[in-house]
């Protein structure tokens, strides 16, 4: 008896062991995964694969008597249900539009406040006592910061509508746009949207 | 014989009238325009089940590749979808430099598209590279 209760416990650990999901990697690259009505890395990254081709492609960042154009990232605002970080966004925006040799991006102003803070602490240090630590030469002097001349700005938001009795259609609007900080006009603008239909039961934040 | 031969013409007249009714640049679809001897309710699904049979779908007919003001490729795509249904399919553009090697860069990626039944498609992609001299583009089923 105690061999059969043993041999019956063993294989209900065998099955619920075959039973439970098996964690994979995802292939970032090739994903056959589903879609979710959620915004995942493929909705951003399609997102800024388009944004990236109409920057570069309209020929605006050509600064005119060559160099490169000195951007900030301003405020990208999250207006959709989900914890977005817009960066998902803008980090691959920023990194090819560096990489396209067209423009340089700064880290001491932007929305969020100066991308790398350190850019300040160490000019605090240079103007406190510790700053007589540092070789002088090496400290950077005042009026150093080249000014930025592009800013560029957006939002995301989300529209949620009933398709069906069973189905709701949640829209993703991804708008960027690209101002001239010295006149304030603006040089570029574009709208991208995702769109999902799926179940009413699919939870899209 | 005479009686045949005549009725033939007649049909060939009324198929080639209604080719040229439409202008090339203007494509109105089925059950929009007018029937016609080759396309009308009792020929249509004889039609569109030979399409399905005979597997035709998308085609590309050329991809042009220049230098934009700025310096960067740009590639332009043609192609038709032959099929008489919407095909969705994504497609994915992976830039080469003067070597032939990849230029790794945030645009290869699975990009969605759709071309509507037996209608003409084009596909713009612009490198954001200046070293890309060449390209390559892969395609899967929008799942």
């Amino acid at each position: 008896m105690k061999t059969k209760t043993f041999g019956i416990i063993t294989l209900i650990g065998i099955f619920l062991a075959g039973c439970a999901t098996e964690t994979v990697n995802i292939d970032v690259v090739h994903d056959e995964g589903k879609a979710v009505m959620a915004l995942d890395y493929r909705d951003f990254a399609q997102a800024a694969s388009e944004m990236i081709q109409s920057m570069i492609g309209s020929g605006r960042l050509k600064k005119s008597g060559g160099g490169r154009y000195v951007m900030t990232t301003a405020r990208v605002t999250n207006d959709t249900m989900q914890r977005i970080d817009t960066d998902q966004l803008m980090a691959k925006i920023e990194e090819e539009l560096m990489n396209s040799e067209q423009v340089v991006m700064t880290s001491a102003v932007g929305g969020k406040g100066a991308p790398d803070e350190m850019i300040y602490e160490m000019r605090d240090i240079r103007d406190s006592a510790t700053g007589d630590e540092f070789n002088q030469e090496t400290l950077a002097g005042k009026r150093t910061i080249i000014a930025p001349e592009l800013s560029i700005a957006g939002k995301i938001f989300q529209r949620n509508i009933r398709y069906d009795s069973n189905r709701q259609q949640v829209e993703y609007y991804f708008q960027l746009m690209i101002t001239d900080l010295t006149t304030g006009l603006r040089f570029w603008q574009k709208e991208s949207i995702i769109g999902k239909r799926g179940s009413n039961k699919s939870v899209a934040w | 014989m005479k009686t045949i031969t005549n009725i033939l013409l007649l049909v060939l007249a009324f198929t080639l009238t209604a080719c040229d009714q439409q202008p090339a640049q203007i494509h109105v679809r089925e059950e929009i325009r007018s029937d016609d001897l080759a396309s009308n309710i009792v020929t249509r699904p004889v039609a569109h089940a030979f399409s399905a049979l005979i597997g035709e779908r998308i085609e590309i007919d050329n991809a042009v590749t220049m230098r934009n003001d700025t310096g960067f490729l740009e590639l332009h795509i043609n192609g038709h979808n032959r099929s008489y249904n919407t095909k969705r399919f994504r497609y994915r553009i992976e830039w080469l430099d003067a070597n032939g090697l990849m230029i790794q860069t945030k645009t290869s990626t699975w990009l969605p598209t759709s071309a509507m039944g037996k209608s003409s498609f084009s596909l713009k992609a612009v490198a954001p590279r200046v070293e890309a001299v060449d390209f390559r583009m892969d395609t899967k089923k929008w799942e």
